[in-house]
């Protein structure tokens, strides 16, 4: 039905995709799987000739027998939305902000003549809401700010729907959502997709997910396709060694490994590794051969494409790889109960002064501990209050009520501490934040930030502070020529150990870790969640690890806390809590993991 | 509540873009008057004061390339002096009214609360004053000409400013370097001026270019009325007042300072707005 022939995206003479072909037949789901830089959005975008000014694309994409990118403009419009609809990446920017929901969806079927009258088109919306899942009609009144980001996803889901197309190329539909809304939505395409014999071309990062909700498979990686197959035999015995790292630096929920097997490096753009293979750079089995010209894929079985020209040579290792990589680990040495926790709060209650009088409640009474050495995983989805939780636990929010203890000190109340019992706190605890590209100061050097961090805890000599900060790097895993640059020439796995190299430049004995590795690319996870058991281990580091992941807590925590809407519903060791759940809420964010 | 997360972000394609020709002109322009305003004796054919009674007011010719005033005063040298005050007023403007808008804009964006409602208030209460208006008022009423005019439109262009400084300070606030650096125990002052205000100072500058183009053309205004330069002083807003009535004898002593002004405002306006456009860019 949908068939893309060497497919080639460039932009002010820079490639970003080098020729991709793609099939696609009625009815089929098709994952396009790739980390940031790989090309994926853009490729969606070029099929549906959507791509943004100063982006062009040569090649053919042929539907139906007719090639896309040789349409007039006003040919193309008929076909967009009512052949083919595309879904956009991120659910809250996707609605017009200013349009009702509803209308939305309305303003596809105003034209057709059964539609005419205003009833009937509100009836058509009420029914095309409920088959996205929204049975309250009144959403259809209700603007997009007033939408979750799952409510958001499904009404653009409806309004992508709403002409009936025969293909919906999805861009990432679930990435910008909670975990069990994640799975939710999924469901929801699958589910759509069934009922109208639709074919789904899905784009996404998450490895897993492809392997779950798709038949086959296409992995592209820096603008070039290097594997194709079915997504059972590519799950099964990966062909190409990204396709395996890939899928290794994902982290198994069901058991904690002792070290992921990380990608080293970081993801390169198109044009800066032309020439040859584009995962050359960070392949462990890559030789001369294949850096001398870029290898073309190549059908190793029927319907299993490859990129790797040293595949027949490799398949033994990297299936021994796969086997030792995911051999568990002894459990963690729960540490001795005797020992003072190093935090603790005691009916923790945050409530934040709403919109018109409604106040919110963010903590309901949280009490955890953590005990020297050891580290615990805050689990819970946005609204959970794991955030607040954590800024309070540095100080960046005070609480409204209950007990925070840090080092022994009364950390309740930040600026009620004596300066002295403050600044004795910050040495103990810090925090690493989430967003990889606003966590540093885009103005000052590594070295500004790091010495300004360095001098909170004392004057100290200019080379005594060089000399720490090229500690600090080394311990982070970066050269010390790091320290010269600005965060803008930095990727954001190196900005994160930034980051973290700044936390511990106070030698704490805990780090709060805020969502330290969602906004990173798969392959860099893993290399930054090793890092934190490094640490800990060298350091005798504590960690307080916020995610909704669990299946990254499963790797870095001994025990978990679950927090749902302001209280710890369950509590335990990871293995506990993760293979035997009690709470219905664990067992749904359990659930959610794509398998 | 958890940030909307975006995965990493895509390897943006980013072309180095080429500066537009009307900057460059706009740039051109800038130049010459600056040159003007600090080479002005130099440059000029003539002393824009010696007065030529007999000869009066002439069209243009190969001794007098812009003709002369009313007086015999040769326009060239009077509109190649007049740079100067062109320049100077407005720049002292436009800077004090930085100064002073950046030091309250980050107090009220980065403390908040009392602080934030004082500010502000001051603020809407002089967006609520007809700006020029007020200027002549108070120059007629106190006197002193261009400095009480430069004085009085410091203060009220300080206003509008303090306004996009809060914003931009607000932008940066919530951002989790400033978080850490609190986390860290670093003093407020630092935040505000090591932190906050190098990020948020190339909008500033944005603005003040603009700054620069409003009080050119205010001060001209006021020079006009005469209430800015003193009679006499080659100044191009003055010129506007003195050669309105030799439009037929002499028009280019009434057209060219009036392009003056328009052409260096204008080119104000684009370079701000081009200055603006790339720091925005991010």
């Amino acid at each position: 039905m949908l068939a893309l022939r060497d497919l080639a995206i460039s932009a002010a003479g820079r490639a970003i995709t080098t020729g991709t072909s793609l099939d696609i037949a009625r009815g089929e789901t098709i994952a396009i799987v790739g980390e940031s830089g790989s090309g994926k959005s853009l490729t969606a975008k070029a099929i549906a000739r959507l791509l943004p000014p100063g982006v062009s694309a040569t090649g053919r994409v042929t539907y139906d027998g007719t090639d896309l990118l040789a349409l007039p403009e006003r040919e193309m419009q008929q076909i967009r939305g009512s052949r083919l609809s595309l879904m956009l990446q991120d659910p809250f920017t996707m609605l017009n902000p200013l349009m009702k929901s509803g209308l939305h969806i309305a303003e596809m079927l105003r034209d057709r003549p059964e539609f005419r009258d205003r009833a009937a088109l509100k009836a058509e919306v009420a029914r095309r809401l409920t088959e996205v899942g929204i049975t309250d009609p009144d959403v259809a009144e209700r603007m997009p700010f007033q939408l979750s980001g799952g409510m958001s996803q499904r009404i653009s889901l409806a309004a992508a729907l709403a002409r009936d197309p025969e293909l919906l190329i999805a861009d990432e539909p679930s990435t910008a959502l909670d975990v069990t809304t994640q799975a939710e939505i999924i469901k929801l395409l699958k589910r759509v997709q069934q009922s109208r014999g639709m074919s789904l071309v899905l784009i996404t990062h998450n490895l897993r997910l492809a392997f779950s909700a798709c038949d086959r498979i296409y992995v592209l990686y820096a603008g070039s396709l290097l594997e194709v197959g079915t997504a059972r035999a590519v799950e099964a015995d990966p062909f190409h060694p990204y396709t395996l790292g890939l899928l290794l630096s994902e982290p198994p929920a069901d058991k904690r490994v002792p070290k992921l097997i990380a990608i080293r490096g970081k993801v390169p753009g198109a044009d800066e590794v032309a020439g040859r293979c584009v995962f050359s750079d960070r392949c462990d089995w890559a030789k001369e051969i294949c850096r001398v010209a870029a290898p073309a894929l190549a059908e190793l079985a029927p319907g299993r494409l490859t990129a790797c020209i040293r595949r027949s040579e490799i398949a033994a290792e990297m299936q021994a790889l796969r086997g030792s990589a995911l051999a568990p680990s002894d459990p963690p040495q729960p540490p001795d109960r005797g020992i003072q926790p190093i935090v603790r709060t005691a009916n923790l209650v945050k409530t934040f002064a709403g919109r018109h009088g409604r106040a919110v409640e963010a903590l309901k009474g949280v009490s955890i501990e953590v005990r020297p050495g050891e580290s615990v995983g805050l689990v819970g989805e946005s609204g959970s209050g794991k955030t607040t939780l954590g800024r309070s636990l540095v100080g960046l929010e005070t609480p409204t009520n209950g007990r925070i203890e840090i080092g022994g000190y009364d950390a309740s109340d930040f600026s009620a501490m004596t300066a002295v019992d403050r600044a004795a706190t910050r040495r103990t605890i810090q925090m690493v934040f989430q967003d990889p590209y606003s966590t540093l100061n885009p103005r000052h050097s590594v070295r500004r930030s790091l010495s300004e961090a360095i001098g909170t805890i004392g004057r100290f000599p200019g080379s005594e502070i060089d000399s720490r900060i090229a500690e600090l790097l080394r311990e982070v895993g970066l050269p010390e020529h790091y320290a010269e640059r600005r965060p803008s020439s930095l990727s954001g796995g190196e900005r994160q150990r930034v980051a973290i190299a700044r936390a511990l430049s106070v030698n704490p004995k805990i780090l709060v870790c805020d969502e330290p590795v969602s906004a990173l690319d798969v392959s860099v996870q893993a290399q930054i969640l090793n890092l934190f058991k490094r640490l800990q281990s060298e350091l005798g580091l504590s960690y307080l690890f916020i995610t909704h992941d669990l299946a990254v807590v499963r790797q870095i925590a001994e025990r978990i806390y679950v927090l749902y809407l302001g209280e710890i519903v369950e509590h335990g060791s990871a293995e506990e809590v993760i293979g035997r759940p009690q709470h219905p809420y664990t067992k749904r964010l359990i659930d959610s993991i794509p398998h | 509540m958890s940030l909307h997360v975006d995965i990493a972000r895509p390897k943006g394609v980013t072309p180095r873009t080429a500066i537009p020709a009307a900057i460059v002109i706009a740039f051109i322009i800038v130049a010459i008057v600056v040159i003007c305003a600090f080479f002005g004796g130099s440059i000029a054919p003539d002393s824009p004061f010696t007065q030529r009674l007999q000869v009066g007011d002439v069209p243009p010719s190969a001794e007098f390339l812009a003709g002369t005033d009313l007086l015999g005063r040769d326009v060239l040298s009077r509109v190649i002096h007049g740079a100067w005050t062109a320049l100077v007023g407005p720049v002292v403007v436009a800077a004090g009214a930085f100064a002073i808008a950046t030091v309250l804009g980050l107090l009220s964006g980065y403390l908040g609360g009392a602080v934030d409602s004082a500010i502000m208030r001051w603020v809407d209460f002089m967006l609520a004053l007809p700006g020029p208006l007020v200027a002549i008022v108070v120059v007629g009423v106190v006197g002193g000409g261009y400095w009480t005019a430069v004085t009085v439109l410091i203060i009220l262009f300080t206003a509008p400013d303090t306004r996009i400084v809060r914003s931009a300070v607000l932008e940066q606030r919530p951002r989790p370097y400033i978080d850490a650096a609190r986390a860290l125990g670093v003093s407020k002052a630092r935040i505000l001026f090591i932190h906050i205000l190098p990020n948020v100072l190339p909008i500033i500058l944005a603005y003040v270019v603009l700054d620069f183009a409003f009080a050119l053309v205010n001060l001209a205004g006021l020079s006009f009325l005469g209430l800015g330069v003193e009679p006499g002083t080659p100044d191009w807003g003055r010129m506007l007042f003195e050669n309105r009535t030799i439009l037929f004898t002499n028009p280019v002593a009434l057209l060219l300072p009036a392009a003056m002004v328009i052409l260096t405002a204008v080119s104000m306006n684009l370079i701000g707005d081009w200055l603006f456009a790339r720091f925005t860019r991010q």
